[in-house]
């Protein structure tokens, strides 16, 4: 028993817990909600798809946006799917939640890559933990060269020192590269951004590199 | 030792071009509420405009409430580490909050609500209900400085303290300079620790260096001239300041020594020439965390040459020429808070502060053990409240109200 509660549900709602933006109480709240309120389908139905989440939906294998694995057993995203986008810009971004973020300003009508992490060395990620490679050879498919990369990783110390690292990188394979221009609030996530600053961002971006 | 009273020569400050009446002061703390602040459970404080006087024993929260104060003002603390510290102990959230009115010339007062909280290690403020764009914006609403006894080392002691004083005046003149003092910060200590990795003998590019080495080459030059600046307005009015508190004939002079370059190309070439050396010391040998403002009297350092008596006119002298500053760059005055002037009893010392709080002409909050010494003269009854502090209970006296 912890705080009166039974070991099963505390276990419950510590797992819970993890889950991003989920705190303690919240995550009680839910773990007492699937004992006692909920009818057993319910937690029954959610388990089931939690499981078999991973095999339906898994990162593109082509730019890590979140995608449903098709017939063939390969995950390739609705972007990456999309013949009408332009094929020869790539827009850079941090996370998933950065892409769709700037999905919604509708300012981008290339494609994406998702680094999934920044540069931080005082967290101990390097540049041999960003996937480097992959990008490396997605940016060299020769069944759709990219002539332009936008990076858009936030505009924090450790997403600029990413932009940087990348302009770097790509302008020695003679790939023009732009930066995402200022406007969205420094330090700010670009996920928080409003669409009118981000579609902004994007129209206003600046060559460098 | 029999202390003679501290009589407080301020002036209620007139309006301009005649016998109007008199003008408050730009800035006024009216109301301030506060919980959870320390030993101070709840306190709800209505200040008098002119002077407010904290008086209790030691011990019992009079530093506390003018912590609460400066919190609310800058969403900082003038003597914690950590600001988790203002948290009273056994609870989860400290929160201030205060209510400031500003005066424009003849306009109507414009009033404000300023909250700061603090819950675990996450700091929130408020205008009005609203988040301010930035912890700058808020932190130069409503200036207030602060002079403490721990203050008495900005003028012998290491010259972060004299950074930070020159920081607080920078965030005034330009708000953008704390964001590239923080980015300037990370920057660095990512290039430190890239450095260290690389002569480890790990695989580190030089990209992965260059990118956090040119960072702090951009936001370093910023924040080198954004110190150059406040150095420049600080100078004269610390001059002038220190003639009037210390001695006539003294001549003293103001320095920026910066530590890195305003030069961006400077500095990148400066950082990059340096990477061997940076990484087998503590930090980096070339940047703004090396500034230092020199001070001298009569072109001989501070440090060498000036009496105890002299460090202490030097600090105040500091402290009048930052109010001075920051009045200049913000258009209001700042409100004073004076923490334990009971430890100027001492005759010698007791003329500099005196002379320093004869420049003050904004509201004035200040703690002492011994009420008793604080005399006003100058003051209407009505511009002047007393408080007694005890056990964290704050409890206005009345105006002839003996302790
Ligand atoms: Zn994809």
């Amino acid at each position: 028993m912890r705080g009166g509660l039974p070991a099963r549900l505390a276990r419950v709602a510590q797992m819970l817990a993890r889950l991003p933006g989920v705190g303690e109480k919240t995550a009680q709240r839910y773990a007492l909600f699937f004992a006692t309120t909920a009818d057993e389908a319910t937690a029954r139905e959610l388990g089931t798809e939690l499981v078999t989440l991973r095999e339906h939906v898994r990162p593109c294998e082509r730019c890590n946006h979140i995608a449903e694995v098709g017939e063939d057993g390969r995950a390739r995203c609705a972007i990456c799917l999309d013949t009408r986008r332009d094929g020869t810009l790539l827009c850079i971004v941090a996370r998933v939640q950065d892409l769709l973020a700037i999905e919604r300003s509708g300012a981008m009508r290339g494609r994406y890559f998702v680094l999934g992490r920044l540069l931080s060395p005082l967290e101990g990620v390097g540049a041999e933990d960003l996937p480097l490679e992959a990008l490396r050879s997605r940016l060299q498919d020769p069944g759709e060269p990219i002539r332009e990369v936008l990076v858009a990783t936030p505009p924090s110390v450790d997403g600029e020192a990413t932009a940087l690292l990348l302009a770097r990188e790509m302008g020695a394979m003679g790939i023009q590269v732009s930066r995402i221009a200022s406007g969205v609030p420094h330090g700010g996530d670009l996920e928080f951004a409003d669409q009118v600053t981000l579609g902004r961002a994007i129209e206003g971006r600046k060559s460098f590199g | 030792m029999s202390a003679s009273p501290i009589a407080l020569s301020l002036t209620t400050p007139q309006a301009p071009g005649g016998p109007g009446g008199a003008t408050p002061p730009s800035l006024l703390l009216e109301r301030l509420l506060v919980r959870g602040v320390r030993n101070v459970a709840h306190a709800d404080v209505q200040p008098a405009p002119r002077v407010n006087v904290i008086w209790g024993n030691n011990g019992h929260g009079k530093t506390s409430l003018l912590e609460a104060i400066y919190f609310a003002a800058t969403s900082r603390s003038f003597r914690a580490h950590r600001m988790g510290e203002l948290v009273q102990h056994g609870e989860k959230v400290a929160s201030v909050r205060a209510r400031f009115v500003e005066r424009w010339g003849d306009l109507p007062p414009l009033a404000r609500e300023q909250v700061a909280s603090i819950e675990g290690r996450r700091c929130a403020v408020l205008i009005d209900g609203n988040r301010p764009p930035s912890l700058a914006s808020f932190a130069t609403r409503s200036p207030v400085v602060a002079f403490h006894p721990n203050e008495l080392s900005l003028t012998t002691g290491p010259a972060s303290g004299r950074r930070t004083l020159l920081d607080r005046l920078a965030l005034f003149m330009d708000p953008r300079s704390a964001d590239h003092r923080a980015r300037y910060d990370r920057a660095l200590r990512a290039r430190h620790e890239v450095l260290r990795r690389a002569e480890r003998a790990e695989a580190v590019g030089d990209a992965e260096i260059e990118a956090f080495e040119e960072l702090c080459a951009v936001h370093g030059a910023a924040v080198t001239r954004a110190r150059a600046a406040a150095v420049t307005a600080l100078g004269p009015e610390l001059e002038h300041a220190f003639a009037h508190i210390a001695a006539p004939g003294l001549s003293l002079s103001a320095r920026y020594a910066p530590g890195g370059s305003a030069d961006v190309q400077a500095a990148r070439e400066a950082l990059a020439g340096q990477r061997r050396r940076d990484a087998h010391r503590p930090s980096a040998g070339f940047g703004p965390h090396r500034d230092d403002l020199e001070l001298s009297i009569d072109g001989h350092p501070v440090r060498v040459v000036a009496s105890q008596g002299q460090h202490r006119a030097l600090t105040l002298a500091l402290k009048a020429a930052e109010t001075a500053t920051i009045r200049a760059a913000r258009g209001v005055e700042p409100i004073l808070l004076l923490d334990d002037v009971s430890s100027e009893l001492d005759p010698d010392r007791t003329e500099a502060l005196l002379t320093f709080l004869g420049t003050a002409r904004g509201q004035v909050f200040l703690t002492t053990t011994r009420r008793e010494l604080i005399v006003t003269p100058g003051v209407d009854a009505a511009d002047r409240r007393d408080f007694r502090v005890q056990d964290g209970a704050v409890t206005p006296l009345s105006p002839g109200e003996r302790p």
